[in-house]
């Protein structure tokens, strides 16, 4: 590939942030194929399901971010109907971003390094089952020279499969292999012999359309403590973009999960767990290959989000897995999100116990 | 916290249709117009965060993953929010929470919005038949407002021919209306009553960048003779949209964003301590309802204000001294818009639209039901009160 | 079990190009594929910026094909609506001849057997184009570019603008609390519901309270007066828009019903012309005949189910301007 696919490293020295900024606890609703529940009503039994076990009541809460998406709703201004779901009254200092909720934590965090305030819920959702992805997705895509051939998500996926397979990072049976593993269940020569969906894609290399919603409560330090035994700090937290066209990108690469994880600290020290939003197979051993994560690394136990696939909240859902992996005795997990046509962009956490 | 500071700050010339550039062509109009303020380029921005309002009024979803490569974010963190009508508030925030946070150095900020391409009725309306239109929201609240404190009827005008003799002197105002007039106002079409044609927003295709960097960058610019504005207080606040016992003309959410903004700027009398406001007025009417809900004027009294001249350009507390949300209006950038204005204003950079020895700013903006709120308090020293 | 509402959001949006883009679509009218100069590379399609650095690109174009090379693929069985072709084709990616980066297109080429990486392809032109990448109606196996039907000629003007008609229709569930309010409409009733915890009661299906982040279930229905006092409302002169349904100025109200705190808000109004309608006013709610029922889904205030608006009842108007801050 031309050097038009390059991703520039800049240089990391300057970050001078916190570690002492905790996840101490996370809910996730029900991930159905289709729910009967509006994002509002996912969000507010959400929210409460993540304060309840820390003694926290909303009135407690001083900072919000949602994650959602107005075009996978169907409707401008949806995430105003789901600010009914905090209960800001009285008012609260609260933002919005049109991405995933990993990224909503990403603000959080930045604004609890500000040192005044130290509790924030973050949330993540979306109704993914409401429309149909292949037609919508195609809007995310350059105006001009991609949205017009409806070029949809499958078919990029399609092509990066076919780099990452040409490149000998995967193949369709260590594919059907994640694939197997991910859904715990199928056998990976039965899957081997089903019709391609997008070749060299099958469907067990696609994600499922899940619809549910995830929050996560982010707090400060010695507040942290006194709320649980085991918070999982966050030690680094980075993400970053690619050039948006993937013509013009090397596919059997991810520059910008490495250049994200560099900044995060990945190479300080070992993980144990890592919890990648990988919603293909292929994307799953690219990304494992890219952060450089061997055998004795545990990944997506959980099952990812080829198992579920919350638009929206799977990122936050990442991140919590990989929380769960420090509140339950694990010392160091790492947890990726990621926006955008062929992994444009890529979100790095890195959470640790403390001794 | 580390202290923050604006160093560049860049518009495009907003029209009703930019027929000339692409998406990407009018927010680098933006940004390289906020580079060259700052005397940067982008290989020193370390961070993007882009605001823009509901992805409907363009029909690109997510546009900042299109736009990565042209506001050179490739390799950076790229980052999206959106916030209703305050999104280009919430824009500044959040780009300079980064900095703040400790995180990068030198951030920037860009909202913009081409709503000409779509139809903004439309997309307010999210598609369907009978459009309220953002006037028909906010009229009942003016309309409240009038009542309780009982301002005549020309207030409304008088701030539609102020913003709009503003814009004369902002070359980058949408609206150039020359011969503007009470009589001209008051003449135009009635919209949404009591709201008439001539005391409302245009609909603009237009782009705001701010270039953010900490206190070692600002004292760089300032060594080199280029004016900072530091950032004093920064802040958010949403509420409900609905429900029994909120008061739409003077929303708690507002009330005490304001309060927070002051407090940790050291402000405890803000019509005395600022210089002046870049309001986020889109019904001429918003400006009495703001002085009000921001503590610069009592309650009952924020029209006295326009009345006796006081917010005039050359008046004791100038608002909206740009021409404000009345003359430009890209949705998506018009909160960033303020921000930058209110910024460039204790920078002594706001040329013939400059309010005479400004030090201290306050820049708001809200959205949706008057729900959301942000505002920053700006001004040419980190200690302007001593 | 709850019901899904279909909506479709369907809007012809107008895109401006820009030098860069407006040439190549330009070019793509005289069946001329451009790239842009971007050092020794060629970018196509052409972009303003270099996408690693996002620094300007001089606008040195360059002509690239006729023809291309596949650099890979991948088929699609069965197209969408918004694909180029309506049958089986290839997605690929084809390096013009001349150019450093493939450009993403279609390739009607019968089966998957029949194309691989490194097959020479070719653009089908349209015969009569507007510039729009479409105007390359797919690609051809082969060196020689073909054109599909009379050649019409290059646009007379450069092209600087693209349409682009973005349609999705939604499937969203109706929260059952507004199903409840739009059944209760059926029958003529106004439906409440109030909160266990602070007793604020909401309206039109609204089925939870913001305050205290609670669903109200049906034990705390009730059902409201559909008398009331008209508190405030907006007078709006339609603007055309694609799907806009009025043409002349139309009222909507918030009405606070009798006895309660609830207010009912964009309410229309029926038999109450703009000129007439004040704060103060008595009206009485106006429900639809079998044949005019509403199916409105939509819990965000209004008209809903058989609720078809609010008309005077003749009562003598209530003199209190107080009423004007009754918006919620």
């Amino acid at each position: 590939m031309s050097d038009t696919s390059r991703t520039p490293v800049r240089p990391n020295s300057y970050d001078r942030t916190s570690d002492d900024i905790a996840v101490v606890g996370w809910a996730q609703t029900p991930m159905l194929r289709r729910t009967e529940k509006s994002e509002t009503q996912l969000l507010m039994d959400v929210i409460t399901d993540a304060l309840e076990p820390l003694s926290l009541t909303r009135a407690d809460i001083d900072f919000t971010c949602l994650g959602s998406c107005d075009y996978i709703t169907g409707q401008a201004f949806s995430f105003v109907s789901n600010l009914d779901a905090i209960g800001a009254w009285p008012p609260k200092r609260d933002s919005h971003v049109e991405m995933d909720g990993a990224w909503a934590l990403y603000e959080a965090w930045l604004r609890l390094q500000e040192g005044d305030i130290d509790i924030a819920v973050v949330t993540g959702s979306g109704r993914s089952s409401t429309g149909d992805p292949t037609l919508i997705y195609p809007m995310e895509m350059d105006p001009y020279f991609l949205a017009p051939l409806g070029a949809d998500p499958l078919t990029f996926a399609a092509l990066q499969a076919r780099a990452v397979i040409a490149a000998g990072i995967a193949d369709e049976r260590s594919m059907a292999q994640v694939a197997v593993r991910s859904r715990g269940a199928g056998d990976v020569d039965a899957l081997l012999t089903e019709d391609y969906l997008r070749e060299p894609l099958r469907r067990h290399d696609v994600p499922p359309i899940t619809d549910g919603a995830a929050a996560m409560v982010l707090v400060r330090g010695d507040r942290a403590r006194e709320l649980v035994d085991r918070p999982a700090y966050i030690t680094g937290f980075d993400h970053r973009t690619e050039c948006h066209n993937p013509s013009f990108r090397a596919l059997d690469d991810s520059p910008s999960t490495r250049i994200a994880a560099s900044a995060a600290g990945l190479g300080d020290a070992p993980v144990e767990v890592a919890e990648l939003q990988a919603a293909f197979t292929h994307e799953e051993l690219l990304l494992r290959s890219v952060l450089d994560l061997g055998d004795e690394v545990t990944v997506n136990a959980s099952g990812g989000a080829l198992k579920e696939n919350p638009i929206m909240a799977t990122g936050l859902v990442r991140i919590g897995r990989a929380a769960d992996h420090i509140f339950g005795g694990g010392s160091r997990a790492l947890a990726h999100s990621t926006s955008g046509p062929c992994l444009q962009q890529n979100l790095i956490c890195i959470l640790e116990a403390r001794s | 916290m580390i202290p923050t500071a604006v160093v560049g700050v860049g518009q495009t010339h907003h029209k009703t249709r930019r027929l000339d550039v692409s998406f990407g062509g009018l927010v680098r109009e933006a940004v390289f117009r906020a580079l060259e303020d700052a005397h940067m380029t982008l290989d020193d921005i370390d961070a993007v965060v882009l605001g823009k309002a509901p992805d409907l009024f363009e029909g690109v979803m997510k546009p900042e993953l299109y736009l990565s490569d042209a506001l050179g974010a490739v390799g950076k963190p790229m980052f999206r929010v959106h916030t209703a009508g305050s999104v280009g508030g919430t824009t500044a925030i959040v780009a300079a929470s980064h900095v703040q946070a400790g995180k990068h150095r030198t951030v920037l900020a860009v909202a913009f919005e081409k709503q000409s391409e779509g139809n903004a009725q439309f997309a307010l309306g999210s598609g369907k038949g009978a459009s309220l239109g953002a006037g028909g929201a906010f009229a009942p609240f003016i309309r409240a407002y009038i009542q309780r404190s009982g301002a005549p009827e020309h207030i409304g005008w008088k701030v539609a021919v102020k913003d709009r003799l503003n814009a004369l002197k902002n070359p980058y105002a949408h609206l150039k209306i020359e011969d503007i007039s009470i009589e001209k106002v008051k003449a135009s079409p009635m919209m949404w009553d009591p709201i008439r044609f001539l005391e409302s927003c245009p609909s603009s295709d237009g782009a705001c960048a701010v270039v953010l960097t900490d206190e070692q960058g600002g004292r760089e610019a300032e060594a080199a003779g280029r004016p900072a504005a530091w950032i004093l207080g920064a802040s958010s606040r949403s509420e409900p949209p609905s429900f029994p016992g909120r008061d739409p003309v003077r929303p708690a959410a507002c009330v005490q964003c304001a309060d927070d903004v002051y407090a940790q700027a050291g402000i405890t009398n803000p019509r005395e301590q600022l210089d002046m406001a870049e309001l986020y007025v889109p019904f001429s009417w918003h400006e009495a309802i703001w002085l009000e809900a921001h503590g610069i004027a009592e309650p009952g009294e924020g029209w006295k204000m326009i009345d006796d001249g006081t917010t005039e350009l050359t008046g004791a507390f100038p608002v909206n001294a740009s021409g404000g949300v009345l003359s430009s209006n890209p949705i998506g950038a018009s909160g960033l818009l303020r921000f930058a204005e209110a910024a460039n204003q204790v920078r002594g950079a706001a040329g013939e639209h400059q309010v005479e020895g400004a030090r201290t700013a306050l820049a708001m903006a809200y959205g949706a039901n008057s729900q959301y709120f942000s505002m920053w308090v700006v001004a040419n020293s980190l200690q302007p009160f001593g | 079990m709850a019901r899904f509402v279909e909506s479709t959001i369907t809007f012809p949006y107008k895109r401006s190009l820009g030098p860069v883009v407006g040439a190549f679509m330009s070019a793509l009218t005289e069946r001329r594929i451009l790239g842009i100069r971007n050092g020794d590379a060629v970018l196509v399609p052409p972009m303003e910026w270099d996408p690693a650095t996002g620094a300007e690109l001089a606008h040195e174009f360059v002509e690239v094909g006729p023809a291309g090379t596949v650099d890979s693929w991948t088929w699609v069985p069965v197209p969408s609506e918004q694909h180029p072709l309506d049958h089986a084709f290839a997605f690929a990616f084809i390096r013009m001849d001349g150019a450093t980066t493939p450009l993403l297109h279609a390739v009607d080429c019968g089966s998957a057997d029949t194309i691989s990486n490194g097959a020479r392809v070719a653009p089908r032109w349209k015969g009569t184009r507007v510039g729009r990448l479409d105007d390359i109606a797919c690609f051809v196996l082969g060196e020689e570019p073909e054109i599909d039907g009379e050649d019409t000629g290059p646009s007379d003007e450069p092209v600087g603008r693209m349409d682009y008609v973005a349609s999705i229709t939604y499937r969203n569930p109706v929260p059952l609390a507004t199903d409840r309010a739009v059944e209760a409409s059926r029958e003529n009733r106004l439906l409440g519901a109030t909160c266990p915890v602070c007793g604020r009661t909401y309206s039109g299906g609204k089925g939870y309270c913001p305050i205290d982040a609670v669903e109200i279930g049906p034990e705390d229905e009730v059902d409201l007066p559909e008398i009331g006092t008209i508190t405030n409302y907006s007078i709006v002169t339609p603007v055309q828009y694609p799907g806009q349904t009025e043409t002349e100025p139309f009222v909507r109200a918030f009405v606070l019903l009798d006895g309660t705190d609830v207010i009912l808000p964009y309410q229309p109004v029926i038999e109450l012309p703009h000129d007439e309608v004040h704060v103060g006013q008595r009206v009485n709610a106006v429900w639809a005949s079998p044949a005019e029922q509403l199916d409105d889904g939509g819990g965000m205030g209004g008209a809903y189910g058989n609720l078809l608006g609010w008309m005077p009842n003749g009562e003598s108007s209530i003199d209190d301007l107080d009423l004007l801050n009754r918006i919620f």
